[in-house]
């Protein structure tokens, strides 16, 4: 067995700051429970906070200090999220409460080639979610666990070595430890080897039963079975913003640090997202009851991703033509649309598939900035009426793959215009000749009788011309054939086409 | 220790004194030097435009890659896409998109499909409705061209651009591998371009075209380039038009009765 613990030192100061704005996850912080200080960032650190402080005693040595509220939900949202990422590297993943995430990667050494290339993928799968890391890996879990509090990337490859290790360990170390911690001082007790040359029914009567265990899983000489982490088939995590967000702009740093997270829920079960929802939860507004209390944004993707930079850009395109009907408090990120299917190749040279990616996600930008339906395909349709014979639809990426290289060779002749004008323009007459900017125009080739559409009331007579301007251009007239309409509608000339 | 000079031509003769040495033509030193008498040569292949009367006064001997090409026309509607036509469809032979922003008018598919194009191979991507205030409409342009996916875009641009806005479209465009066609009004003649090519057309009678080269890497073209389009008209029908130019009122009149063979 071995095991890699993963120690969070600043983790519930970084979930905090998660939940900031970037320029404010700079200043000073701090986080209380019940008007203490619990622990403080680096700033605010040098500026004389330190954990135990009371608040107005903190708030007087830094008056701009950022004081948050310890939340031990939202540090075990953050540490679920790196546990998800490190289930990318082996099955068995558990949480060591309340800041720790134990790995057991003895059956994983093969396939990464070996604990250092490892530990360095799973350091750089973890960067993204913003943690500062210690990582030790040792024989037990319990001993790992305990080490990566104090050390950063030691590596005990057997039993005495850990034993070595763990009896020059201070004793306050051990959870049950720091609970005794002045009466072990007093008696001379500094490090786990002082602890361990005592008698044992001794230790167990003035200290617990606690300690002994403890330390005997630390050292190998009890069994210590961890229950391993199962991923929840359902993706949820949510972020209680520090201050309500009034733009939507404001709204996508947090929604990143659950994008994040989704992608760390996803490459735990190598599968790529489909589809996802962001909720908004709004500021309660009793004056407006109307006002829904959440705005939900369903983002779906064209073809199945975990990039977070692509699915960034989405969400900061939709959520740009987005309204919010009032300020933000909460954000929660929701998705069980997933396809598992074996990851990209990577390339190192451009091919025709990563073309055909790039251009789907330059699709899906456009579509998302733009709205879906003035990225548009022509469709022809089998119908004699110029303006039937074309249907536009929304883009489907996928479809253009399909399609591909089909282009035919021109065989036929040109007998159809390209532009369309959106309406016929009614052409004024001279002598039963048209005219069209106050010139006539010169009939060139035609008539051609197109009768149709009696079938569904779009009934079309007309004897269509091609013309010519004065200038050169060629354009498409008809003569309507319907001289019984009782308004005159439907008679005389009308321009419909431009030949370009 | 002397470096080797970089751009010494293959054929030069070793340092020595120059003066009495063979000439050295700028055009053996780098692909972006010519003679100012001679047409510009293009690094990147360029795309033939299926006219070789045009294809002859195109630096490179076609449309250029990955930079802009301007059009400038009267109005739509003078045989433009014809012009194209055979670009556009070389492109999608390629297996590549082609994209066209804000044309002037509905596009017909049957009309694209009588042109050699294919309908499955081209997107018509609409800037016109702005979703947000103040957004860009030339933004999706730019992503389109910077993304390099795309095979060729053809854009209709908004009246009245600034010449910077151009040139970050031309700045995109160096990521483009293919032609990027703008057409603008013909007013736009007066402004500077970033654009290295630049061509008004107008038309010149039924089925013509005439092009005036406006900028290019190459000496100035004085005369404009006619060009046979591909036939919309039929033989019998261009005599008539030939017939009729110039004279407008002696036209004989078109009688509903007198039925011309399309074919």
């Amino acid at each position: 067995m071995l095991w890699v613990a993963l120690h969070l030192p600043l983790l519930s100061l970084e979930s905090f700051a998660a939940t900031l704005a970037p320029e404010q996850a700079a200043q000073p912080l701090a986080l209380m429970d019940v008007h203490r200080i619990v622990s403080a960032n680096a700033s605010a650190q040098a500026l004389g906070v330190q954990p135990g402080m009371k608040r107005a005693t903190a708030l007087s040595l830094a008056p701009q200090l950022l004081l948050g509220q310890a939340d031990a939900r939202r540090d075990l949202d953050a540490l679920t999220s790196v546990a998800h990422a490190a289930l990318a590297f082996t099955p068995a993943v558990s949480l060591s409460l309340p800041s720790g995430v134990l790995l057991e990667v003895q059956a994983s050494l093969r396939y990464f080639g070996g604990l250092a290339p490892l530990l360095q993928r799973l350091r750089a799968t973890l960067a993204p979610l913003g943690h500062q890391l210690q990582c030790v890996s040792a024989p037990t879990a319990q001993g790992a666990m305990l080490l990566s509090q104090l050390h950063d990337g030691l590596h005990c490859a057997d039993r005495p070595a850990l034993r070595r290790v763990l009896e020059a360990a201070p004793v306050g170390l051990l959870a049950a430890g720091q609970a005794h911690a002045e009466v072990l001082q007093g008696m001379g007790l500094r490090s786990l080897g002082d602890l361990r040359q005592l008698p044992r029914p001794g230790l167990a009567r003035r200290f617990g039963e606690a300690l002994l265990d403890e330390m005997d899983c630390a050292f190998g000489e009890r069994p210590d079975p961890r229950e391993p982490l199962t991923l929840p088939p359902v993706f949820h995590s949510q972020l209680e913003l520090f201050a309500r967000a009034d733009t939507t702009e404001q709204l996508l740093y947090g929604a990143q640090v659950l994008l994040v997270r989704l992608v760390a829920w996803l490459s735990a079960q190598h599968a790529f997202v489909r589809s996802f929802s962001l909720q908004m939860k709004h500021e309660p507004r009793w004056r407006h009851s109307d006002t829904p209390s959440v705005t939900v944004l369903e983002v779906a993707l064209a073809e199945p991703s975990r990039d977070v930079a692509h699915m960034l850009v989405l969400l900061r395109e939709r959520l740009g033509a987005l309204q919010l009907p009032a300020p933000t408090l909460e954000l929660a990120l929701q998705s069980s649309d997933i396809s598992r299917r074996p990851p990209p190749n990577a390339e190192l040279f451009p091919t025709a598939q990563s073309e055909q990616a790039g251009l789907t996600r330059l699709i899906e930008r456009l579509q998302a900035r733009l709205g879906r339906e003035q990225v548009q395909r022509l469709v022809p349709v089998a119908d004699h009426r110029p303006e039937r014979a074309t249907a536009v639809q929304p883009a489907e990426p996928l479809l253009l793959r399909e399609h591909k290289g089909s282009a035919p060779i021109r065989t036929c002749p040109i007998t159809r215009p390209l532009w369309l004008l959106p309406q016929p323009l009614a052409l004024q007459e001279r002598q039963s000749r048209p005219l069209l900017d106050g010139k006539l125009l010169q009939l060139l080739a035609g008539p051609e009788r197109i009768e149709a559409g009696w079938w569904d009331g779009a009934l079309a007579e007309r004897d269509y011309f091609i013309g010519q301007t004065t200038d050169g251009a060629l354009v498409w007239l008809y003569r309507g054939r319907l001289p019984w309409s009782a308004d005159g509608v439907g008679a005389g000339w009308f321009l419909q086409g431009r030949f370009a | 220790m002397e470096a080797p000079t970089t751009f010494a031509p293959p054929t030069a003769s070793p340092p020595g004194p120059r003066a009495g040495g063979p000439r050295v033509s700028p055009e053996a030193l780098h692909p972006s030097l010519w003679h100012a008498h001679q047409l510009g040569r293009s690094a990147d292949h360029t795309l033939p435009s299926g006219f070789a009367q045009l294809d002859a006064q195109l630096p490179g001997g076609g449309w250029p890659r990955k930079v802009l090409t301007e059009l400038l026309l009267p109005h739509p509607g003078i045989g433009e896409i014809r012009l194209l036509a055979h670009a556009l469809a070389a492109t999608q032979r390629a297996g590549r998109l082609v994209m066209l922003f804000d044309p002037p008018a509905a596009v017909s598919a049957p009309a694209l499909l009588e042109l050699g194009l294919d309908v499955n191979q081209l997107l018509v991507i609409q800037t016109h409705l702005q979703l947000r205030p103040g957004a860009d409409r030339l933004w999706a342009l730019e992503q389109a061209l910077k993304s390099g996916h795309v095979g060729a875009v053809v854009a209709w641009l908004p009246p009245r651009l600034r010449a910077e806005r151009l040139r970050r479209l031309q700045l995109a465009a160096h990521a483009h591998d293919g032609p990027a066609f703008m057409l603008r009004e013909v007013a736009a003649q007066q402004n500077a371009s970033a654009a290295p090519l630049r061509l008004a057309l107008h038309p010149a009678g039924a089925d013509q075209l005439a092009l005036r080269v406006l900028k290019r890497r190459g000496p100035p073209l004085l005369a404009p380039v006619h060009l046979a389009l591909p036939a919309v008209l039929s033989a019998a029908a261009l005599r008539r038009a030939q017939a009729w130019s110039g004279t407008e009122e002696e036209a004989p009149p078109l009688h509903a009765a007198s039925f011309i063979n399309l074919a």
